[in-house]
């Protein structure tokens, strides 16, 4: 409800304050929200592969993610190209709308054996002293892990064991992401999202 | 923005607190509503899927002339020997079992704004209160001399995906090595403005591991297209030079074809193809003209904020048809008019004012299996027109890292995968 609140308050203000601005009215959060779809699926539940679901996550992490991206503080390929075209109290609506959407758990074939054996990097890592309760839990900081997309999870994995990504991660979570090898990172990938 | 009265600032705030977890709460009642939606593709599946999931007391048609449907994007994939037909065809059974949209399996061949109505080619009547065409182009036939519905069996376009994206795989697989492809490229405005350049590319990512010695020769009507540093240097790097282009000013305006020798005819030039593929320029499909639906230069005109026709009422027109603004023919544009068209119809419906639009556009191409490339684009609503905002979208970088360029190719591919989900399931 507070939420609700804070977010009548920002759109409103947004909307009293923007004078000579072309876009007039406030885009209600459906309408930005919607635009999201096209690449990341309907209320943010991704079709799959490289696509992350985004419907679901934690309000306040996705409204730092967005305006990482848009500032340019968060690498990506097209997402700084993107969050550009919206405003601060935009990218709040956005992040409150994907926030209230139901997380819908990716489903892939899966393997068991590298389940496994990423249930136990998990472990042994550390990984769990953020991405506790087997990556279902999550916070401002911390993105749920559990049922995202594996090809999602190592592609991010990759980048931050081959290249580092300052604004994504803590260093610690760097330091252990790079003992990893290929075959574990594809592993730890896919234990996370067999999770439920 | 003209003045914010009080009782403006009560609706907002009354529409605002029911946004909750759906956004867009209509606030009177639509019960019983007709909605009529022709043409199932990237906009017309989407605006009946979101009217239903907007206000499930609409009752949503979709009409169809086919029952299934094959997606233009990635269709040069086709072409290029990396993807089958069947991975892009797909049907209307989840939007009739999770959204309740009822499927109709029927050609339009007449629209009757004054009555609010449409007939099939088999004289049954479908009244509606709204209606959303998402027709899709046509083609100008009398652009090119020769060049008819019959040369396209020779000459195909395959700009329409389906069987004449398969008659042109087969007439690329069964040319000598050593061969010359020919692309003709319309004028603006057209559909997938990238595509042209993206299928050049395709093309020669099959001749380059089968016919090594072919060469790929685009005539374009043009001096110059979308994204034309990206490919160039894309063209390049994976495939030498292979591929040429030859712009209007340079003799590539195609004036005249002969499909019984394969013979492309420009105002300078004549080019003897082995294989020819012609993509004519286009308009509005031919039942958004026969409507009456259409301005002097083929192509309907609507209110940007509604995408209903300001020609006649209570008729949308979404998609390639549409004058959007600065916005591209494309499957993404398409499904984002789609988004803003279906709240905008609901609130009518249900005696609200329309929202205030939001819109996106993203084009992915492949240029090679781990080379990908990309422009994006957000709008708003301007006195203009629809206008991107300024210091947002643009293309991929020229000096993108190897990694970057095959990212593109595992995001195009899960743009495709999640935006045919949006739309069928």
């Amino acid at each position: 409800m507070r939420d609700r609140g804070l977010m009548i308050f920002a759109i409103l203000a947004g909307f009293l304050l923007c004078g000579s601005a072309t876009a007039s009215d406030p885009r209600n959060p459906s309408m930005l929200g919607n635009t999201c779809a096209g690449c990341h699926g309907t209320n943010g539940a991704s079709g799959g592969g490289a696509m992350p679901n985004i419907g679901g996550l934690d309000k306040l992490y996705l409204q730092e993610v967005l305006k990482q991206f848009k500032s340019g503080a968060r690498d990506s390929t097209i997402m700084g190209r993107i969050m550009r075209g919206y405003s601060d109290l935009e990218i709040n609506a956005i992040a409150s709308f994907m926030a209230r959407q139901e997380w819908v758990p990716a489903s892939f074939s899966e393997n068991s054996g590298q389940i496994a054996e990423g249930g136990k990097i998990h472990a042994s890592s550390q990984c769990d002293t953020c991405h506790k309760n087997d990556g279902r839990f999550q916070n401002d900081y911390t993105p749920r892990l559990a049922g995202q997309w594996p090809e999602y999870l190592y592609n991010m994995l990759a980048i931050f064991h081959d290249i580092g990504s300052p604004a994504s991660q803590p260093a610690e979570m760097r330091k252990r992401v790079q003992k990893l090898s290929q075959e574990e990172i594809e592993a730890v990938a896919n234990f996370y999202a067999a999770q439920r | 923005m003209t003045t914010f009265s009080r009782r403006d600032f009560i609706r907002a705030a009354g529409a605002m607190s029911a946004l909750g977890a759906l956004g867009y709460i209509p606030t009177g009642s639509a019960k019983g509503a007709r909605v009529v939606v022709v043409g199932g593709g990237f906009g017309g599946a989407i605006a009946a899927k979101y009217i239903r999931m907007a206000d499930p007391s609409i009752d949503v048609r979709l009409i169809d002339k086919n029952g299934e449907y094959v997606t233009c994007p990635l269709s040069n994939e086709v072409l290029g020997g990396e993807r089958d037909i069947s991975s892009l065809t797909f049907d209307y059974r989840g939007l009739v079992k999770n959204h309740g949209v009822r499927f109709v399996k029927t050609e339009i061949s007449e629209i009757r704004a004054d009555q609010k109505y449409v007939k099939d080619t088999g004289g049954s009547k479908y009244r509606y209160d709204k209606l959303i065409l998402s027709p899709g182009i046509g083609f100008r036939w009398d652009a090119i001399e020769g060049y008819d519905e019959a040369a396209t069996e020779q000459m195909p376009h395959a700009w329409k995906a389906g069987p004449q994206t398969v008659l042109l795989r087969k007439q690329l697989e069964s040319m000598d090595d050593g061969g010359v492809f020919y692309i003709v490229a319309p004028p603006n405005p057209f559909r997938c403005p990238p595509g042209p350049y993206e299928r050049a590319a395709q093309v020669a990512h099959y001749f380059k591991h089968h016919k090594p010695k072919s060469k790929i020769i685009i005539l374009d009507a043009k001096d110059k297209f979308s994204k034309q540093g990206l490919f160039t240097q894309g063209w390049k790097t994976n495939y030498g030079d292979m591929i040429e282009w030859v712009s209007g000013a340079e003799g590539g305006i195609i004036e005249e074809v002969d499909p019984n020798t394969n013979t492309l005819i420009g105002q300078v030039d004549e080019f003897k193809a082995d294989v020819a593929n012609v993509i004519p320029p286009q308009k509005a499909a031919t039942i958004a003209e026969t409507a009456g639906l259409t301005n002097e230069k083929g192509w309907c005109p609507v209110d940007q904020r509604t995408f209903e026709s300001t020609l006649h009422k209570d008729v949308h027109v979404i998609g390639d048809s549409a004058i959007a603004g600065k916005m591209p023919k494309s499957g993404y544009a398409a499904n984002s008019q789609a988004k803003v068209c279906a709240q905008a119809v609901v609130a009518a419906l249900n005696g609200d004012p329309a929202p205030e639009p939001s819109y996106v556009n993203t084009c992915y191409s492949i240029i090679a299996p781990k080379y990908g490339i990309s422009v994006a684009a957000v709008y708003q609503l301007t006195d203009e027109g629809i206008m991107p905002v300024k210091g947002a979208g643009g293309l991929s970088s020229i000096e993108a890292s190897p990694r970057t360029r095959a990212l593109e190719v595992e995001y195009a591919n899960g743009w495709f995968t999640s935006i045919t989900s949006d739309m069928f399931t």
